[in-house]
C-alpha cells in the first residue's frame, strides 16, 4: 500500500514506548503493533486524534504517501 | 428461553440423524430397492442394479456434504463463523450438491423421477452457493474491520 506509516519514527523523536503509546490512546498493544508495522487497512479519525494529541504532531507526520513504482 | 447453542444443537442433532438415514439406508439398499421396486407401479423389474449403483454412488456426496456440514455448526458453535474455511466448507457443500444433481440427471435416464431430486439438488447447490458467496464477503469486511485501528 502506498501509504506508509511512520509512527514509530514519530515515537521515537517523543521517546515513547509502545505500551505508554498505547496506554495513552486507549488502544491494545496488538492494535498499536498493527498500525506500526504497517498491517492497518483503515485509521480512525478518533485513533489519528489520539495519537497526534499524544505526540503533539501533525497526521502528515505520521501518515506519508509514496507513489508505487 | 430459546438461545443460540440449542439452535446449534438441534441443527446438529438433525444432521446426525441424516447420518444414521444415510448409513442405513446403504446397509440396507438392496432391501429397500427389492421393496420398492415391488410395490412401484411402474414396471422396474431388472433396474434393481441402476438403482443400487445411484443409491451407493450418491451416498459419497451425500457423506461428504453431511461431514462438511457438521464441521462447519462445529466451527460456529466455536464463534468461528466469517472465516476463511468456512468459505471452503460452503463451496464443497454447494459441489457436493452439484454432485448429487449430476447423479439424478444420469439416473432419470432409467428411471424419470431421479430428475426431481437432481433439480432439488441443484436448487439447493445453487443457494448454498450465494450464501458461500455472502459468506466470502463477509469474511472480507471483517478482515478490514478487524484491520482498522
Amino acid at each position: 500500500m502506498p501509504i506508509i506509516v511512520n509512527l514509530d519514527v514519530m515515537m521515537a523523536k517523543r521517546k515513547i514506548s509502545s505500551t505508554q503509546l498505547a496506554e495513552i490512546i486507549g488502544i491494545s498493544q496488538a492494535n498499536l503493533s498493527i498500525l506500526k508495522t504497517g498491517k492497518a487497512r483503515a485509521i480512525r479519525f478518533s485513533t489519528l486524534e489520539a495519537i497526534c494529541k499524544a505526540l503533539d504532531c501533525q497526521p502528515g507526520d505520521i501518515l506519508e504517501y509514496r507513489q508505487e513504482d | 428461553m430459546w438461545s443460540d447453542k440449542q439452535s446449534i444443537s438441534l441443527s446438529k442433532l438433525f444432521i446426525l440423524l441424516f447420518i444414521t438415514a444415510l448409513v442405513l439406508a446403504v446397509l440396507f439398499a438392496p432391501w429397500l430397492v427389492r421393496r420398492f421396486l415391488d410395490f412401484s407401479r411402474a414396471d422396474l423389474q431388472g433396474s434393481e442394479i441402476f438403482f443400487l449403483t445411484t443409491i451407493y454412488t450418491g451416498s459419497l456426496p451425500a457423506g461428504y456434504l453431511l461431514y462438511n456440514l457438521f464441521y462447519l455448526l462445529r466451527r460456529i458453535e466455536a464463534d468461528l463463523v466469517f472465516i476463511p474455511g468456512n468459505v471452503e466448507l460452503l463451496r464443497r457443500i454447494s459441489w457436493s450438491c452439484f454432485a448429487g444433481a449430476g447423479l439424478g440427471l444420469v439416473s432419470a435416464a432409467y428411471y424419470f423421477p431421479w430428475m426431481f431430486v437432481a433439480i432439488s439438488a441443484a436448487f439447493m447447490g445453487l443457494i448454498v452457493r450465494v450464501v458461500k458467496n455472502v459468506v466470502a464477503k463477509a469474511v472480507q469486511l471483517q478482515d478490514e474491520v478487524d484491520y482498522t485501528v
